[in-house]
Order: structure tokens, then sequence, then C-alpha cells
């Protein structure tokens, strides 16, 4: 069976890092169709690929915060593929598998893999600093992430 | 003089970085370990009810929100003056093992892993947990996988949810297990022991088989005579969940054994202007900078110390791996950091064990797992041993119960001296009268700070510890980058 799931991943007590959280939170008041399944998850790593089995496709709705010299402002919106994200299996510590290691490792185990992997990636404005609240920039953000997410889920 | 700089950056969290400056003979002349700091950790708590930083603190890192979830909910315990109901504290200590099944068995395979299982001078790009699936066969990876899945089944059966718990309350947990939810508790922690074993096993063919690694291992440029700290039992076998603090010295003989709630007249700080990560140090030796040997207080709290620090393990199983591995090594202490893998093996067994024991133990299904408080005390100090290390959480409340104070000590946090002293040495052993810096050496001085799994993400209070890497090789002279090696980047 085809079958979609979101997933807001964040810290939904460190200010815009809690955008993906928020947006999964509203997203799941519905109405959506009923092969969508949304999750919100704080962690990644290994335990992202033990969300992940079983569905034909992930949508993943995460903060992100480039570097200064990326010339990329707070509340813009940036679309992955899980082929964007190749970029060798390296990693200093035993937490921070990422996310194309985590899917490799499904598919080399046999495990029931999504076919499609999408990332909504908002760019944040401060991810360091104790809070609940959004920035408004990335507030503004999640507005069109929530309405870019339904339209992809054939919700909108 | 050259620069060599080791960078983890987290994922979303800012940026830091281990800077090693060199001069024009590679000669090491100093290591720089910096963080990133996060800002407002304390007051956001300050304010809220008590009970909430059980929940809240969690969040402060995704690799281990159980540690922080018992240290808070034992601390809570203390701010309403509730001794906890019997069944309560059993739920609470097999959860934890549980978790700590799945945190040191990742560990390995994920982190020590590519360096032994892989080799510290392999290829990098074969050099990682998928490299190691690749040697260990899809049999061995799939249980570990199969191990992780089972283990977050109980966590969430205990916890009431799979990552972050939320059962721990002043005096017990908020629900009993069924004898059905026990039954298959009992089942998969038996099957814990033996994927323990199995492993234990894989070490002594891969690492002790082979005696280029026994001899990096005990080589001295991966070596600290240091103080050791470990939470003890009342037979000073280790406990992660509970127990008297005991710290030895680098003879191995007992220095001071505490309460958890007096660590403040046993524990120090050191501050460094460079690094926003304090260094915390023995009070009753004192701050004698970045050295090791009985004069210093600098102190480590990671598996190895835990196991140097007690005087044995309360499980068979664990003993006897526990009396083989001071009789390898040579005997206590052992002051190799990099036999830290080892002693996580050691630790992961008697996990297992416990975790099996306390799920056969007729009270684990008592209905009455809480004792409800009737006072509020106003402060409190939750001791647990994370898998990285002793972890303090102190708090002080007004008369209801409000926060108005919140002080954690993480596990990495323990260990920044040592970790900065491990650098220093490892590259000192490495790059020294080398004409070339080559990405092996690079990552065997990783190796000196991934003994540790430090857990910056806990340290800085930032989630959730994902941490690319970069090492930088720099003169000192003239600040050029002669060499470097990144991850996760």
């Amino acid at each position: 069976m085809s079958s979609t799931l979101v997933l807001g991943m964040g810290n939904p007590i460190l200010s815009d890092d809690g955008v993906g959280l928020l947006v999964a939170d509203r997203l799941r008041e519905g109405p959506l169709p009923d092969s969508v399944e949304v999750v919100q998850s704080e962690v990644g790593g290994l335990r992202l690929l033990e969300l992940v089995r079983g569905f034909t496709r992930v949508i993943i709705i995460d903060a992100l915060q480039s570097p200064a010299e990326s010339g990329r402002h707070p509340g813009e919106v940036y679309r992955y593929e899980a082929k964007d994200f190749k970029g060798g299996h390296r990693y200093g510590s035993a937490h921070s598998i990422g996310l194309d290691t985590a899917l490799e490792i499904g598919h080399r185990l046999g495990y029931d893999m999504p076919e499609e992997v999408t990332v909504f990636a908002i760019e944040a404005e401060d991810v360091e600093t104790f809070g609940e609240e959004l920035s408004p920039p990335v507030a503004a953000a999640a507005e069109r992430v929530f309405a870019l997410v339904r339209e992809e889920v054939g919700a909108a | 003089m050259k620069k060599v700089t080791v960078d983890p950056i987290t994922r979303l969290e800012g940026h830091g970085k281990i800077e090693i400056f060199v001069d024009d003979d590679n000669k090491v002349q100093n290591v720089y370990f910096q963080i990133p700091e996060l800002r407002g950790f304390e007051r956001f708590c300050v304010g809220r009810p008590v009970e909430e930083l059980a929940r809240i603190t969690p969040r402060i890192c995704g690799v281990c929100p159980e540690a922080h979830h018992m240290a808070a909910t034992k601390a809570i315990d203390q701010v309403f003056g509730v001794e906890v109901a019997p069944a309560g504290r059993k739920l609470r200590e097999l959860l934890y093992n549980t978790f700590y099944v799945t945190d040191h068995t990742t560990h390995f395979y994920i982190l020590a892993g590519p360096d032994f299982i892989m080799g510290p001078e392999s290829d990098p790009a074969a050099r990682n947990i998928l490299g190691v699936i690749g040697k260990v066969g899809m049999e061995t990876a799939g249980a570990m996988i199969k191990l992780r899945a089972e283990a977050a089944e109980v966590i969430s059966m205990i916890g009431g949810k799979q990552i972050h718990p939320v059962c721990g309350l002043p005096g017990g947990v908020s629900q009993a297990i069924t004898a059905e939810q026990r039954d298959r508790i009992v089942e998969v922690t038996a099957a814990q022991i033996e994927f323990a074993k199995f492993t234990l096993k894989l070490f002594d063919d891969v690492v002790l088989g082979n005696s280029a690694y026994v001899d990096l291992i005990k080589s001295d440029m991966f070596t600290h005579e240091t103080y050791y700290m470990g939470m003890v039992d009342e037979n000073n076998k280790v406990n992660f969940y509970d127990g008297k603090i005991r710290v030895v010295g680098p003879d191995g003989v007992e220095h001071e054994k505490f309460e958890g709630k007096d660590y403040l007249a046993h524990l120090a700080e050191h501050v460094e202007p460079y690094s926003y990560l304090v260094y915390p140090y023995l009070k009753s030796v004192g701050w004698k900078g970045f050295v090791d040997g009985k004069d210093s207080g600098v102190y480590r709290a990671s598996p190895l110390s835990r196991l140097n620090a007690a005087d044995g393990m309360a499980t068979p199983l664990a003993q006897a791996e526990y009396e083989r591995f001071y009789s390898t090594l040579g005997g206590k202490p052992v002051h190799a950091t990099l036999a830290t893998h080892w002693a996580r093996l050691v630790e992961l067994l008697y996990a297992a064990e416990r975790a099996h024991e306390l799920a056969t133990d007729p009270e684990i299904i008592d209905p009455n797992v809480r004792n409800i408080p009737t006072r509020i005390v106003g402060e409190g100090v939750g001791v647990v041993e994370a898998p990285r290390g002793t972890l303090y959480h102190h708090y002080k409340t007004d008369d209801k119960g409000i926060v108005t104070n919140v002080n954690l000590i993480v596990g990495t946090t323990n260990n920044n001296a040592a970790i900065s002293m491990s650098l220093k040495k490892a590259a000192e052993g490495l790059l020294t009268g080398g004409k070339e810096i080559s990405e092996g050496n690079l990552n065997m001085i990783e190796m000196a700070f991934r003994a540790y799994d430090p857990c910056f993400g806990c340290a800085t209070h930032t989630l959730p510890g994902d941490m690319p890497l970069e090492v930088t090789v720099k003169r000192e002279a003239t600040r050029d980058v002669i060499a470097s090696v990144k991850r996760n980047m």
C-alpha cells in the first residue's frame, strides 16, 4: 500500500529549531488523505531509520542553519531530495549518523525503505536560545511550508 | 608554528573546534578545544513548576534523554521530600538499564567499530557504520537494529513514550506494567544478554586478537593517570541509577566517597577564557592545569572510570568480564583511554543482566508504583551515571515548587579537561617529528576524543549532539592551515 510519512523534526525548546514540530502539529489537525501519517521527531540518526521504515514516501520538515557566507536569509524555504544529502558517510560521534547514512543502512539491511524522501528546510534565525517562540521570518515561513506540504500530499 | 584544528560543528547549533598548534618540526605547542554556547537554559526553566523539568531537561539532547529524565526525576523526588515506591524505583532502573543497552551497543558498532573493525588508518570512505556492516555481516547488523527496536519497545512500555520518557513522577512512576508486558521484557532482556556476550566475543576476536590494537590501546600516547569518578552501590559495585559517588586516585585507592547532594563540596569548576564549557575538578586536590597525576584535580567520568572507581560488577557475567578486563590490561586501575571501548562492553553486559534481573523480580508488576508527595522541601540533587559520565541535576524551588535555580553538570563536562589533555597527548605522539600529517594521523587524534563519546549537545545544552567534525593543522607562526580533515560537513 502506498503511504506517506510527514516528519516534523526539531527541538521544541530551542526557538526556530521547533519550526518542523509546529508545522507537523498544524498538519495533524487535517483534514489529510488517509494514506498520510504525521509524526513529530526530536531525534535523528538511526532512530530516523526506524521511523521511516515501511513508508513509500517521506516528507521531512526541519530547520536549517546555513553558514553566514551562503548568503541565505532566515525564513527562506529550500526543498531537497535525499540525493542532495549524499556526501559520504563520515561522522564524529555516535549520534551524528546522517539522513543519507541512515537510509543507506536501511537499504543494505533489505528493509522496506521509502522510494522518495523530500525535505523542506527552513532557514532559521536563531537556534541557540532556549525558547518556544519562532522568529518572525521563520513563523511566516512555517505558514508557507504548511501550505506546500498540504499541496504535496494532495490535501490542498 | 602550525595549527591543527579539530572542528566539530553541530547540525544546526553553531560551531565548536579543536585547534592544535604545532611548530616547524610539527612539535605540538598548544591544544585548544572550544565549543559553542547556547543561551538562556536556566532562564527558560526558572518560574516553571519543578515537575516539568523531568520533561524539559530531556529535550536538551536527543541522545540520552533517558539520563536527563532519570536525574531530573530523582532531583524532583527530593524537592518534594518523598520516598520512591519500591516498584516505581525498580521500573525506573529497568528502563534506565535498557536505555544503556541500546546506547552502549550503538556506540560500539557505530563509533568504536569503524576504528577497530575497519582499522584506524583504513580508507576513510569505508571507515564508518556501512563499512562495519560490510565486515561483520548483515546478520549482526540486523541483530543490532533489532536490539535497538526492542529496547525502544521496552522503553516506551515503561516510559510512556518512545523517545522522551514521561513516566517519572515524584515518588515513583506514572503507571505499572502488566504481567504480559513483563513477560515480553523478560524475553527481550534475555536476548540482550546474548547479544552483549556476542559483542564481547567480537571485541575479543577483532581487537584483543590483534596485537597491534592491543599495543595501541596500551600505548603511552593514549594514557593518562587521572582520578576516576563513578557511582557505586553499597558493595562498591557499579550502579547506573543510584548510589554514592566514589572517586579513586591514579593509584586506584579510594580518595573520597560522597552523596550526590553534596557534590558542591567536592567539585569545583575551572574556567578558561577561550571556552564556554567549564572544567570541573576535585576540590580536595585543586586545579593544577591540564596535567595528570596525583596532584592534579582532573578526573574522568566514563565507562572506564566507573570500572576503575568500583570494586566490581553486581551481576555474574559482567563480573567475570570485569576480572578478565583487569587481568588482561595489567591490573587496576587501567589508565588507557582507548580501553574505554572495552569497559563500555562490560557495562553493556551488566546493563542487560541487570535489566533481566529486574524484569524477573516479582515486585516489578506490583501496581503500587508511586507514593504521593505531601510536602515541598524546595531543593534536590538528582544524580545518575549517564553513559558519558556522572550527571548531576540540582534544582531549587520556592515553597510552591516553582523553580528558582537550576544547575547541571553533564557527563561530557566532567571529562572536558581530560578530553583536552588526551587530544594534546595523542597529537604530540602522532605529529611530533613527523614530516607529513596524514588523514590516518588525524583520525587517530580523533580516536582519543571519540573514546569519551563527547556529547556537546548535552554539555552546551543543545540538541542533538549531531556533530560534524573538522580537523585542521595550523602552523603557529603564520596560522596557515597545513592539513585538515572533515566529516559531516
